[in-house]
């Protein structure tokens, strides 16, 4: 939809992916194959006062070329389970449990295709959850990168950005230091960085929060992953850097067939730029499915209580927000059945008990997890031009 | 500035605000220039990016920040005059909740004592009477005294604290509250508890908001004048509903394009702000916002574009703004 001009554009749309990834020999995935298994992921940390179980039995899928937004309150979850995706979880204090599958792309220099044959289940693939450090760092910047939140904290402040972008380069894919310096500065570029070879020396303090998470975004893709992990990227930006930084992250996942998955608190950043939306609460998926189905068609109340408390430009001034009352549960004391049930204006003295599993709605990947759950609903077409239908509709009255 | 809405009174009356800080020979205008008023009841928001001098604003209309130049008149109390005792009481009459919720109570003191300092500071109130004054305050701001007002600051979640904060403001009841982001730091299902609360309180004190936020969804929520605010001066104000629907300044048309709404369907907006705001050390001849404008010209480098009246009460500082100005509404029909 949008197109930010990066002057970088030699490259076709087409087979943006095979050119950047250079010389290797790489077998892509089908499209739609899925690329990222989470399947029953629980992750528990051990402390003085008790075993936290900050994500519960979490399972979804991320296909190759799909823009997946998780999105949930302070302590929902969502950081630690991305933080959990991405391995990088201590090995003391925290136990996770279920499995973790990346689907591994065949990188015959790398040796490790087997019998020269791509697998016929791409996810036989590999286990993050039970991974050695040593074999999550060929996957990490290779495969599945992350975008943290705060550019500051996660750059090196006395490191030289262009070194920052450039290791992962010399490191992973054996570029000599000069080979190494032209790709990030045509990194650089392609983030959108005026004067990348000034910008190269700089140092993160140097730069705005903006250019920072450029950076950072630039470092991510270095080594062409195939999943981006953002967690909360905008956050703390302005709106109009927040912009575009969104819009850059859609024309780079475009080009460079990625997927990603967008972590965030704001519902307006998954609104139009996802494809499907996994809506956590209490460390658990209370619903997820097509964006459009959990927007329009959501059968949990908590969804719509968190759409219904967000304020909008088009509300007029002093219009009342529908608030949810009390606050978020607490994760070290989650009640026994539905966490949100406290909070929640349809709860019965089920909902206190039992603890409600995900179920099926008609439409295909929605679920949601409620034991009195919103009537099931039609989401209106995808369109943003429905004037014409509702002038014919009009003309029929 | 203040021809039109003569039917109500104006509270706080802002003259030529300038804020400068010097960093050896540089100076950075934070503030450069302001004039605007706030009339009584009503809430203004102050919208901007970061760095734009809006929390400046706040803290110079309290005096926390000595303007360079200037006069804030609160009432008939003109604020930038007052030195000493007299300026602090006049600060009882205007009160600011800051962005960050748990760092501006001690994290030490009991929640009872935090909110009767002010009291206690003017020695208002003693004994039953004060002990009432707190009781009332925090059941109002649903911080139930009997279970909590012993708790410590520390051992309050951000949103509580907020609502701490809010009593506290409101101890010696102010006729102004200054509001600096006040829930940007807060979840949206706490926020949302948060404005609520802020709109039912301003009801019952009768109170004059002036609310800094940068997310334009929330301040349009809660303001009946919006002001946008850009490296230091205003680009537009006016009434919120006619500006948001009809911006005149193209800064403000670019904010609200970039705004995010929470709905799939919400309009995509392809064209976007480029760049950053420039160095507020050295701004832009001029428009200040002339070097990210898609429409600058030579003109807009040249002169720095006056506040001109579109309708009642929408102004905007731009030589050529998107609505058109309303001749009949220029007080001096001097039209060649």
């Amino acid at each position: 939809m949008s197109d930010p001009q990066t002057p970088n554009n030699q490259i076709p749309e087409e087979n943006a992916g095979m050119a950047a990834r250079g010389s290797n020999k790489i077998t892509f995935l089908p499209p739609d194959a899925p690329l990222l298994r989470v399947d029953n992921v629980s992750t528990t940390f051990h402390t003085p006062r008790g075993d936290v179980r900050a994500v519960s039995n979490i399972s979804f899928e991320v296909r190759s070329n799909e823009v997946v937004g998780i999105v949930g309150e302070s302590g929902s979850g969502k950081t630690v389970l991305s933080r959990t995706l991405m391995g990088l979880q201590p090995r003391h204090g925290v136990t996770v449990d279920g499995s973790i599958t990346f689907a591994k792309r065949y990188v015959a220099e790398r040796g490790d295709a087997i019998d020269g044959q791509v697998p016929e289940n791409p996810l036989v693939g590999f286990e993050v959850a039970r991974a050695k450090e040593s074999d999550l760092r060929t996957v990490w910047g290779v495969e599945v990168a992350m975008v943290f939140q705060d550019p500051m904290t996660s750059l090196n402040p006395v490191q030289r950005v262009g070194n920052q972008i450039s290791e992962g380069l010399r490191v992973r894919q054996g570029m000599s230091k000069a080979d190494a310096k032209k790709r990030a500065i045509e990194l650089l570029t392609q983030v959108g960085i005026p004067s990348p070879e000034e910008r190269y020396r700089a140092y993160p303090n140097q730069l705005s929060g903006g250019m920072r998470q450029r950076v950072m975004i630039a470092i991510a893709l270095a080594c062409n992953p195939r999943l981006l992990l953002a967690d909360e990227p905008t956050t703390g930006l302005d709106v109009t850097i927040q912009a575009q930084i969104l819009n850059l992250l859609e024309d780079l996942q475009r080009r460079y067939h990625m997927s990603v998955l967008l972590v965030t608190h704001d519902l307006g950043v998954v609104a139009t730029r996802t494809d499907r939306i996994v809506v956590m609460y209490g460390g658990r998926v209370v619903e997820c499915g097509n964006t459009r189905d959990v927007f329009y068609g959501h059968r949990m109340p908590y969804t719509e209580a968190l759409l219904k408390s967000t304020p909008k430009i088009s509300n007029s001034s002093h219009s009342r927000l529908q608030t949810i009352p009390g606050r978020p549960p607490d994760i070290l004391n989650l009640p026994p059945g539905c966490s949100f049930a406290p909070r929640c204006s349809y709860a019965t003295e089920k909902c206190h008990q039992e603890r409600p599993e995900l179920e099926a709605t008609e439409n295909e990947g929605h679920f949601f997890a409620c034991w009195n759950p919103l009537p099931a609903r039609k989401t209106p077409p995808a369109t943003r031009s429905d004037a014409s239908e509702i002038g014919v509709d009009s003309v029929r009255d | 500035m203040s021809e039109t809405n003569s039917d109500k009174k104006v509270l706080l009356e802002v003259r030529d605000l300038r804020v400068e800080f010097r960093k050896g020979k540089r100076v950075v205008s934070a503030v450069a220039g302001l004039d605007f008023d706030i009339y009584e009841g009503e809430t203004l928001g102050l919208v901007g990016e970061s760095g734009c001098g809006k929390s400046t604003t706040g803290r110079a209309l309290m005096l926390i920040e000595q303007p360079t130049a200037g006069t804030v008149k609160l009432g008939d109390v003109e604020i930038t005059k007052l030195k000493g005792r007299a300026l602090r009481a006049a600060r009882r009459q205007m009160q600011m909740i800051f962005q960050d919720p748990i760092s501006s109570l001690n994290p030490r003191r009991r929640v009872k004592d935090i909110v009767a300092e002010p009291i206690d500071c003017w020695r208002a109130a003693k004994g039953e009477e004060r002990e009432k004054i707190i009781f009332d305050l925090l059941t109002k701001v649903g911080i139930d005294p009997r279970v909590y007002g012993n708790r410590y600051a520390r051992q309050f979640s951000g949103g509580q604290c907020q609502r701490i904060s809010i009593a506290r403001s409101l101890a010696m009841k102010p006729q102004m509250l200054i509001c600096d982001e006040m829930v940007s730091a807060l979840d949206v299902s706490i926020q949302a508890q948060i404005l609520n609360l802020l709109e039912d309180l301003k009801e019952e004190y009768g109170l004059t908001l002036l609310f800094i936020a940068h997310d334009l969804a929330v301040v349009k929520n809660v303001s009946d004048r919006v002001a946008v605010m850009y490296l230091g001066k205003f680009c537009e104000i006016g009434p919120s509903d006619v500006m948001y629907a009809e911006p005149a300044h193209p800064y403000t048309k670019f904010l609200l394009s970039a705004a995010l709404e929470a709905d799939p369907d919400s309009p995509r907006h392809d064209q976007v702000l480029e760049g950053e705001p420039p160095s507020p050390l050295d701004p832009p001849s001029g428009c200040r916002f002339r070097t990210r404008c898609p429409n600058a010209t030579e003109l807009c480098a040249s002169t720095v574009p006056e506040m001109q009246t579109l309708s009642d009460g929408h102004q905007v500082a731009c030589h050529f703004p998107l609505v058109p100005v309303r001749r009949s509404a220029a007080p001096a029909g001097a039209d060649a």
